[in-house]
């Protein structure tokens, strides 16, 4: 019984907050009593996943009721169209992460991520480049020194074609002028077993998915992709710290239909702060070397509209789009 | 040895017995929907296992596993439709079989074999777990390339006759397997501008097309069934004799089973047509294989519930997920707090040995089980056909629907239905071409991951020893079906 505490703890720290807060904050309560969260990815999935987290703390803070509904297919186009077409009024929301973004710029579905407001952003999910433990490479600058001397025998692993994880491969090798032929495959499974058998130089991916190497002592982290060191991991540098101006944010947050009231914004921008502190949640995410990034509705369109430009300019560069 | 005995000792908690049981009927239920893929039943009860103690979830959730891979064989022998994709193979000879009327005898070979299948898979998991995960760990693109090219020289064996027919089914599949994104650059192929193609045409949807709705649509066109007499619409288990001829597909199964279920992304589909396939070509009767052959069932249904061993494999020593229901597995192992990998056989043995435990009873519960359902099942498929037509044609679509909630993919599955009619009116064989279609993705984006590590040299196909070893495998067993071929051929001139 893993809940017990769980609640248990929300509700403590609920109690807390409400001693602390002082009598002005008392809020209005959310206008909605029931809040649908949708998603592109399956049950299980890592939006699906951070949804449920994520609600989990929000319900008693928010005093509402959240269900999250997983609708698949288009790579997300179906998810976005169809909560852009609910109303405006807080009861429904998508949970957004870079794919939104990609699956828009690539597909040009009818409905894009245009077609929705940003609400918050909530974590940064960093990607760390990793190694297996037998190879030679002990830094990300023997891994480019050896690029630079070997042109065109360097191998690159990548999670998806077209993801995040492969524009911040290409952003890598255009940074530092290597040629490396940076390897796509289906998801981030395939990729370490070409890693751990020295298929490939290195690979990329999140720190969770990397965890059962991590702790087995299988493969060495090399850099993180992230502005600042990992709480979690704070012996690993960044690339920015080594030399290589490479940073990706692959960010979670919550989008909804355009057009929403700025009490309903702002409400889910406060409760979102408040969650984040929940010493029980703080733990779990630290754990799971999420970064929190709390943005409000301005912050958080503002980031967007730079992050799609952003990837625009890598999908031109790597030719994938017009 | 030590292994085993712990694995008995756990044998006796009543809640993972429990959970066996409940996992195995959930998985039997959701695999006989087609739409339900294993990994899908998988992921519903997923939620429902957060309160429960690390073992039994585990155990829960393999078990809708064994389950949903066996389960896709009930209506793939009684309706034509595979619930699963790794029950295709069995659609050829399985509903051969139920109409002579021997859907019950079909049944029971089919649960006999899942019921070995699982139990050698769970057998080389315990005793092989560690020396088998260096063979996950060998396959490089290269190797995985060469995999797919050993898939897809079973195509004579899936002809049924023609080979040219075949390889012009084979070839629709691969052209199939192309749509949607580029594996490698991630731009939009073939999709004309739709949405609904970007992640390509998955191959359920053109299983349940060419099995299912062709099939209504020729039954549509003939004449009412043969009443069943009433002593063949019960399951019959094989008997002794039987089970004797059932050994050596059985067998077969299992071999290529723990081979394609341990080396990840391969897969129970993959393993079900090769096993069809060898099973054929080392048969004393291949002459029956399409016609209703008991051996065409046992293959195949023995190599995928092989898989439900095996495919743990590459979870449990090194963490990798192989496929999409060992992904959901290890969602289960994640929301305990347990991450599975070379550390969880140190950290959390109990739960490993439980999970052997869990395993064991769950082979036995889907004979239990299976025992149960079955006989009411082949009541059910022997209603009046107009009836019968209507409510299957509800239930796939239904089924269909259930997978994206997507009209388009429920047109799709129509438009491959009238196709696949087409294709039957020509005797065009639909196998070879399930079997491009779900080869395809796998040939071509290692044969484009391999090019671009070698800087463009196809000899790096050759210089790997794994991909060497498969490619002349593939190349031994195409020139001795052809060697066959023509011996019959030239025996039938003198003879």
């Amino acid at each position: 019984m893993k809940t017990k505490p769980v609640i248990a703890a929300g509700l403590l720290g609920l109690t807390l907050l409400g001693l602390l807060a002082p009598p002005l904050m008392a809020q209005t309560p959310y206008p909605q009593t029931r809040v649908t969260l949708v998603t592109h990815s399956s049950p299980g999935g890592g939006t699906d996943v951070f949804l449920r987290d994520l609600t989990k703390h929000l319900g008693p803070l928010m005093k509402t009721g959240f269900s999250i509904e997983n609708i698949r297919g288009g790579s997300g186009a179906s998810a976005i169209a169809h909560v852009a077409a609910a109303p405006p009024n807080g009861s429904m929301l998508y949970g957004t992460t870079p794919t939104y973004i990609q699956t828009t710029l690539l597909s040009k579905p009818q409905v894009g991520y245009e077609g929705l407001d940003p609400i918050v952003i909530v974590f940064i999910d960093p990607e760390v480049l990793y190694t297996r433990t037998e190879s030679p490479f002990k830094s990300l600058a023997d891994v480019i020194t050896h690029a630079k001397a070997n042109p065109g025998k360097s191998r690159w692993g990548a999670s998806n074609p077209a993801s995040l994880e492969r524009l911040a491969m290409e952003r890598l090798a255009r940074a530092t002028g290597v040629r490396a032929a940076i390897v796509s495959h289906e998801g981030g499974a395939d990729q370490m077993i070409g890693v751990l058998n020295g298929t490939y130089d290195i690979g990329i991916g999140e720190v969770q998915e990397l965890r059962a190497q991590l702790d087995a002592g299988k493969i060495r982290l090399l850099a993180t992709l992230s502005d600042t060191r990992l709480a979690g991991l704070p012996t690993l540098a960044t690339a920015k710290e080594q030399g290589f101006n490479v940073v990706v944010k692959k960010f979670r947050g919550l989008a909804g239909p355009k057009g929403m009231p700025d009490e309903i914004a702002k409400a889910w921008e406060d409760a979102i702060r408040k969650a984040l502190a929940l010493p029980e949640y703080k733990a779990q995410y630290t754990k799971e070397s999420l970064i929190p990034m709390p943005m409000g509705r301005a912050e958080a369109r503002r980031f967007t509209t730079e992050f799609a430009k952003e990837v625009t300019v890598s999908l031109k560069e790597m030719g994938v789009i017009k | 040895m030590d292994h085993l005995l712990q694995t008995i000792s756990n044998l006796a908690s009543f809640w993972l017995i429990l959970a066996a049981f409940a996992g195995v009927l959930w998985g039997i239920l959701g695999g006989a929907l087609p739409g339900i893929s294993p990994s899908i039943a998988m992921a519903l009860l997923l939620p429902f296992t957060v309160g429960m103690d690390p073992t039994s979830a585990i155990v829960l959730l393999a078990s809708v596993y064994v389950g949903a891979e066996y389960g896709g064989s009930i209506p793939a022998i009684l309706i034509r439709t595979p619930g699963t994709n790794s029950a295709a193979a069995t659609v050829v000879d399985g509903y051969a079989m139920a109409q002579q009327g021997r859907a019950g005898e079909a049944l029971g070979i089919s649960l006999m074999s899942g019921l070995w299948g699982g139990l050698a898979g769970l057998l080389v998991l315990i005793l092989a777990t560690e020396s088998l995960a260096k063979v996950a760990l060998a396959f490089t693109p290269a190797a995985y390339f060469s995999l797919g090219i050993l898939g897809l020289s079973v195509i004579a064996g899936l002809s049924g006759g023609s080979l040219l027919k075949g390889l012009m089914a084979a070839l629709l599949g691969l052209m199939i397997a192309c749509v949607g994104t580029d594996p490698m650059s991630g731009v939009p192929r073939f999709t004309f501008g739709s949405a609904d193609l970007l992640g390509g045409v998955k191959p359920i949807l053109i299983m349940v097309g060419l099995f299912a709705v062709t099939e209504m649509l020729v039954q549509i066109g003939e004449p009412a069934w043969v009443k069943v007499v009433k002593s063949e619409a019960r399951l019959k288990l094989p008997n002794w004799a039987m089970s004797k001829r059932l050994f050596k597909p059985q067998a077969i199964g299992a071999v290529i089973g723990t081979i394609e279920g341990v080396t990840p992304g391969a897969g129970g589909t993959i393993a079900a047509f090769m096993a069809y396939s060898e099973a054929k070509r080392w048969s004393k009767h291949p002459e029956e294989f399409g016609k209703g052959s008991p051996e065409g069932i046992a293959a195949p249904e023995s190599a995928n519930n092989v898989v439900t061993a095996t495919a743990l494999v590459p979870l449990l020593s090194l963490g990798i997920p192989g496929s999409n229901s060992a992904a959901i597995l290890l969602g289960g192992f994640l929301i305990h707090g347990l991450q599975p990998g070379p550390m969880l056989f140190v950290k959390a043995p109990e739960v490993i040995y439980g999970l052997y435990g869990g395993l064991f009873i769950a082979n036995i519960a889907m004979l239990l089980i299976g025992m149960v359902i079955l006989s009411p099942c082949i009541w059910l498929v022997n209603r009046p056909k107009p009836y019968l037509i209507a409510v299957i044609l509800a239930l796939v679509m239904s089924g269909v629907y259930a997978i994206h909630e997507s009209l388009f993919e429920l047109f799709l599955v129509i438009g491959v239905g009238v196709l696949g009619y087409f294709m039957r009116l020509l005797s065009v064989p639909v196998l070879p071409m399930v079997l491009g279609v779900v080869l395809g993705y796998m040939v071509e984006s290692n044969y484009r991951r391999s090019l671009l590590i070698s800087d463009g040299d196809p000899m790096i196909f050759l210089t790997d020893k794994v991909s060497l070893t498969l490619l002349i495998l593939a190349l031994a067993l195409t020139a001795y079906s052809l060697w066959k071929e023509i011996r019959a051929a030239r025996e039938k001139q003198l003879g």
